[in-house]
């Protein structure tokens, strides 16, 4: 339940919002996809189980402003008070990443099915801050080899 | 049902008074997107000013049709000569400076009626939603920097006309934490397509906050001093509009209330029992179910303790298992027949019969008897 009284619990909110809203990302190609630009959803799809904004518990994991993940969750039973519903927690570099991931997200019962996809959108983003190695300059061959060869001789 | 719950009152500087005041009843009335999408619909017709073409346009010319056996068409033509105009067709939908087909007329239907019932109950569907900071969020407002939704800012930061500038309603917003919205329209504000550019529709943009106040306690010189803020709107508590309650249909507008409106709304929309004050005949509409969650209902402890325990065991049935070979797997092999444990332990299968070698049959008693005979 997103919401202090009883009369609207999350899926009454997902019913509403299901159809519009604000983070629904259309595509009419590939069958008419529905993506979301949900900052508390891991896979960015357009799904009740990934609605951040729609769950009570909802785990979002953005790039950290110094390299590095940052991890967001929503604080249980603070829906109506928006500054301090989430919480943010900092993780940099190496492995233990991934596991303290794994341990905020589904240990002591948060969100035990967001486990797999938590790690694997933390590893997506540690990947992409890492620096593109430059492929090595190809290595002539045949003619333009011997060609090369005679020219450093010169 | 648990205690009324309360939303606190915000000072100035968008940190809590101390003061609070009870959420209004209608914030609790049912939120139904059906009812206002189809109010929404009807009530946004009835701004529109008529428009028709020039009754004389297209039949501004003598033109008769030429009849048959000219091996033209039998439409009307443009009588003279002396200029290129002269035996062009003319009056048709289908000729050029032709009349428009059916042209437009100013006594279209213009205006929409709708139920007085059902705007009402769409404009407090409109208030209940706009307490729930998900469907803000839906909306589109950015919201997770304020500190309670609804959001309340006392009076007395409005009194004496305190709010009359731009600048001084611009630092209240930020104070309380709505200048990422504003931020937001001011961002969003582009050149709109087509020819509305050309009729004062220059620019479209989103919308921002609502600024709901009473007029009496708060002035009216708040809403000079908001106007010229990107998106956001001002509204008198008393004439709540659901064309800014829910802009395009869509629930969860962003509301900052002055704490005097705030406490108007009881008066103005009454209860599910008692009567609206101002509004004639009018009762809030009731939800359906109390309880809107339904995984709560039934753990609750009502529902639990009249529930029978389940049936059978708690084995499930395994469906899309591969099937296992018993002849390969030996656990199989063994549900299936338990004989095999023992079996194979004491390695029945490699014993063979000791029953050594058969007996001759002619050294059998029977062949001794048959000899004697």
């Amino acid at each position: 339940m997103s919401h202090s009284s009883p009369l609207v619990s999350a899926d009454l909110i997902w019913e509403i919002a299901r159809k519009q809203n604000a983070y629904l990302v259309k595509r009419n190609t590939q069958g008419g996809l529905r993506f979301s630009c949900d900052p508390l959803n891991l896979t960015n799809t357009h799904s009740r189980k990934h609605a951040g904004f729609v769950n009570e518990k909802a785990v979002g994991i953005v790039p950290g402003e110094k390299g590095g993940v940052t991890l967001i969750t929503k604080k249980q039973g603070s829906a109506q008070k928006p500054s301090a519903s989430t919480k943010t927690t900092f993780s940099k570099s190496s492995r233990k990443t991934y596991k303290s991931v794994a341990n905020h997200v589904a240990k002591s019962g948060y969100r035990g099915d967001l486990r797999a996809h938590a790690v694997a959108r933390a590893s997506a983003i540690r990947k992409s801050q890492q620096s593109v190695k430059e492929s090595p300059a190809p290595k002539l061959r045949g003619g333009k080899a011997k060609k090369a060869a005679a020219e450093s001789e010169e | 049902m648990a205690s009324r719950p309360t939303v606190s009152i915000l000072s100035a500087d968008g940190s809590v008074s101390g003061a609070s005041h009870p959420l209004p009843k209608v914030f609790t009335s049912p939120i139904r997107p059906d009812i206002v999408q189809q109010v929404h619909t009807g009530v946004a017709k009835n701004k529109r000013q008529p428009y028709a073409v020039s009754e004389k346009a297209g039949h501004q010319t003598s033109a008769e049709s030429w009849g048959t056996g000219r091996a033209v068409a039998r439409i009307p033509r443009v009588s003279g000569g002396g200029t290129h105009r002269a035996g062009q067709a003319a009056f048709g939908n289908m000729c050029r400076s032709g009349r428009m087909f059916a042209p437009t007329k100013v006594w279209r239907k213009w205006q929409q009626k709708v139920n007085l019932g059902q705007k009402r109950f769409a404009t407090v569907s409109a208030l209940a939603a706009s307490a729930v900071p998900a469907l803000l969020l839906a909306r589109g407002h950015q919201v997770s920097t304020v500190p309670e939704v609804p959001l309340v800012i006392n009076s007395e930061v409005f009194a004496g006309a305190a709010i009359a500038r731009t600048s001084t309603a611009v630092g209240l917003l930020k104070a309380i934490g709505a200048a990422a919205d504003i931020e937001k329209v001011k961002k969003s504000r582009k050149l709109r397509a087509g020819k509305g550019k050309l009729r004062g529709r220059r620019h479209r943009q989103r919308r921002g906050p609502l600024v709901v106040y009473d007029p009496e306690v708060d002035g009216k010189e708040l809403a000079r001093a908001f106007r010229n803020i990107a998106g956001v709107e001002t509204c008198s508590v008393f004439a709540l509009n659901l064309l800014q309650l829910a802009p395009g249909g869509h629930l969860g507008r962003f509301v900052i209330w002055t704490s005097s409106a705030f406490k108007a709304l009881d008066t103005i929309y009454g209860s599910t029992t008692v009567p609206s004050v101002l509004k004639k005949d009018f009762l809030l509409p009731q939800t359906v179910v109390q309880q809107a969650d339904i995984g709560r209902l039934i753990n609750s402890s009502e529902i639990q303790a009249v529930v029978r325990a389940a049936k059978g065991t708690a084995r499930t049935k395994r469906a899309g298992v591969q099937k296992k070979n018993p002849l390969l797997n030996k656990q199989v092999l063994l549900r299936l027949n338990p004989y095999a444990a023992g079996y194979s332990k004491d390695k029945i299968g490699t014993k063979g019969l000791d029953a050594g070698k058969p007996e001759r049959a002619t050294k059998t008693p029977f062949a001794k008897v048959l000899k004697e005979e």
